[in-house]
């Protein structure tokens, strides 16, 4: 086990280097300069070249990439092109309210998740379970963009309940969190529903219920314990998502987080900022990815970890 | 093949009993699919779509580029019964800010969606069957590689890789060509092809060592013959699934790009680059960005619907 965590998190060194490999291509590949943006006054060659000595883009590409990771390394991720401070500071600024719309979509995703998949599975085939079926399939399937569009509209230029502009009270929370956890609570939905169905026909819940126990008993004790071992393994995978997926939403409510800087850089050609949300984003997912490996494998005894 | 089906008939009527119709696999399959109520209203869907798609040129009573400047943000007929004072039966889904036919507009914009769904994906299937089996037959240096590139590609978070890709090559010819739809149908394929091949491969893997396979080789079928005619029919089944999601993926995909304002160029008509357009009178009338809202919400749904039915019909055992 120890072994095959080591090895997990080894791997995590070359795949992040190809990660910045890419990004870093990619972005050197783009034609022109962040700096050039405005045609009507072009900046003289003295003051570009300038430029470029300070951020250190005056040097061949391979060179520049190998200061780079030297750079990461020590966890140094350069200075923002527009807003001349270090990318790392922009970042840890944005993470807080990034994490904190998450956390409060992951929440609210289990919250209505979990219940109703359990109660969907339980009443399969009635109306009940059509009903909240249906609600998850439009969940997962319906883009959360539109769907904070259609919230904007009713709650907030409509009735004028909620500010839909802006994070910190919990009234600017409501709506970014509600259609952020919406999507990934729909999916768990499923997942919940699809794996309590299988475990209520399993061989040790007729056991349990022959030897008499109370059908609650049956249920709580023995279906829901080994039902909820999937959703349990998922929700790494799903907080990933949530942090990485909700850049839209964040750009949408402008909410100052992680997300927002990302598209805010891309639209700017930031090239450092975007490099660095990019690994953050492939780190975290990486991680989460390795959690989800790890958990099947203490919840579940009979998968064996290779 | 029909002298094989007479044969069959005049035997069952020399020895007196009826012979059942065969029904293939797929057949079957088709069958518990139309039956589907959901994935039935799905295909109509789809099918209305992709008509006025084809006939958008016919039927949009508008030319979707053409403004008139007098008749801007309309609003639908239907609301003037709720009080609106700023229809006009001309334009029977309003204007946009430009004095743009909504409905033309919206009718145009079907064509490009369903282009996304269909090219990015054909591309995807192409070369993620053709590595996938490699990989999963023959092995060796192909499933080396596409393990690696796996690895590499999942650690990406699939939607901010398509949006680098877009972003950055947006300046470049390649970025301008089509409106920006190459770059995206680029920015697609890449992302996307590599959780194909690793389905194929998986599938592959599972049957390479079944007996059919293993007869086909016993009587001298080479490992072309084996991958074509014997594996590859086996494994379609979840193929068809996965591509059945990936359409309405790589639409919201453009949809989402075109929102942010990197995906197809105005003014080019799409339900994303409409919804970004919208948003700027958004406060003054909410129509131009409901309707397209509203009509790719649709247009998903209907694709999940037929996705879902697909897998229920193609594999009886799973109950997602």
């Amino acid at each position: 086990m120890l072994r095959y965590v080591v090895r997990r998190l080894l791997l995590i060194i070359p795949t992040m280097f190809f990660v910045a490999l890419i990004t870093f291509t990619l972005a050197h590949a783009a034609p022109g300069s962040p700096f050039d943006r405005n045609v009507n006054r072009p900046l003289s060659q003295e003051t570009i070249d300038r430029i470029n000595r300070y951020y250190g883009v005056d040097k061949p590409i391979p060179e520049q990439f190998v200061t780079y990771l030297g750079n990461l390394v020590r966890g140094d991720l350069g200075l923002s092109f527009t807003r001349q401070r270090p990318v790392v500071e922009i970042i840890g600024q944005g993470i807080g309210t990034t994490f904190q719309l998450g956390a409060g979509a992951l929440a609210f995703a289990l919250a209505f998740s979990i219940p109703l998949g359990i109660i969907s599975a339980l009443k399969q085939n009635t109306l009940l379970d059509y009903g909240s079926m249906l609600v998850a399939t439009i969940g997962t399937t319906i883009p959360s963009f539109v769907i904070a569009i259609f919230l904007i509209s009713i709650f907030g230029v409509g009735l004028h309940l909620l500010p839909f502009v802006g994070w910190g009270s919990w009234q600017h929370m409501v709506m970014p969190i509600f259609v952020l956890g919406l999507g990934e609570g729909a999916f768990l939905t499923r997942i919940t529903r699809a794996s309590m169905l299988e475990a209520i026909r399993q061989d040790y819940v007729r056991t349990a219920r022959s030897k008499g126990l109370r059908e609650r008993a049956v249920i709580v004790g023995h279906a829901l314990k080994n039902a909820l071992i999937p959703v349990a393994t998922i929700i790494g995978p799903a907080t990933a998502a949530l942090i990485t997926g909700s850049f839209i939403i964040e750009t949408l409510f402008n909410v100052p987080g992680m997300g927002r800087l990302y598209v805010i850089s891309i639209l700017q050609r930031d090239y450092p900022t975007i490099m660095g949300t990019t690994l953050l984003y492939a780190f975290l997912i990486m991680i989460a990815n390795l959690t989800v490996d790890i958990l099947y494998g203490v919840l579940d005894p009979r998968i064996k970890v290779r | 093949m029909a002298t094989a089906a007479t044969t069959q008939q005049q035997r069952a009527a020399e020895i007196n009993v009826t012979v059942r119709k065969q029904r293939s696999l797929w057949r079957d399959a088709m069958y518990r699919l139309v039956r589907n109520r959901a994935a039935l209203v799905g295909l109509i869907v789809i099918a209305f779509a992709a008509l006025v798609a084809i006939f958008a040129p016919l039927i949009a009573p508008y030319d979707p580029l053409e403004q008139n400047g007098p008749k801007q943000l309309m609003e639908p007929i239907w609301t003037q019964f709720f009080g609106s004072k700023f229809t006009d039966p001309a334009y029977i889904l309003g204007s946009d800010e430009l004095g743009r036919d909504i409905l033309s507009r919206l009718m145009y914009s079907s064509r490009v969606s369903l282009i996304i769904g269909l090219v990015p994906v054909s591309i995807v299937l192409v070369i993620g069957l053709t590595v996938g089996m490699l990989a999963g037959y023959v092995g060796g240096v192909v499933d080396d590689f596409l393990m690696r590139v796996t690895d590499v590609v999942y650690a990406f978070p699939d939607l901010l890789f398509v949006i680098i890709i877009v972003a950055t090559l947006r300046g470049t010819a390649l970025g301008e060509a089509y409106d920006g739809l190459l770059i995206i149908f680029v920015g697609i394929a890449v992302v996307n092809w590599v959780g194909v091949a690793r389905l194929v491969r998986g599938q592959v893997l599972s049957v390479k060592n079944r007996e059919f396979v293993e007869a086909a080789r016993a009587i001298g079928a080479g490992p072309g013959r084996i991958m074509r005619k014997h594996i590859f029919p086996n494994i379609l089944a979840p193929i068809i699934v996965t591509v059945a999601f990936a359409i309405p993926g790589a639409m919201l995909t453009e949809a989402v790009l075109s929102f942010l304002g990197i995906g197809i160029r105005p003014p080019t008509p799409t339900w994303g680059v409409m919804i970004n357009d919208g948003f700027l009178v958004f406060s003054t009338t909410p129509w131009p960005v409901l309707l397209p809202s509203l009509c790719i919400s649709i247009v998903l749904l209907a694709f999940t619907f037929v996705g879902d039915g697909l897998r229920d019909a193609l594999d009886p055992r799973s109950k997602m």
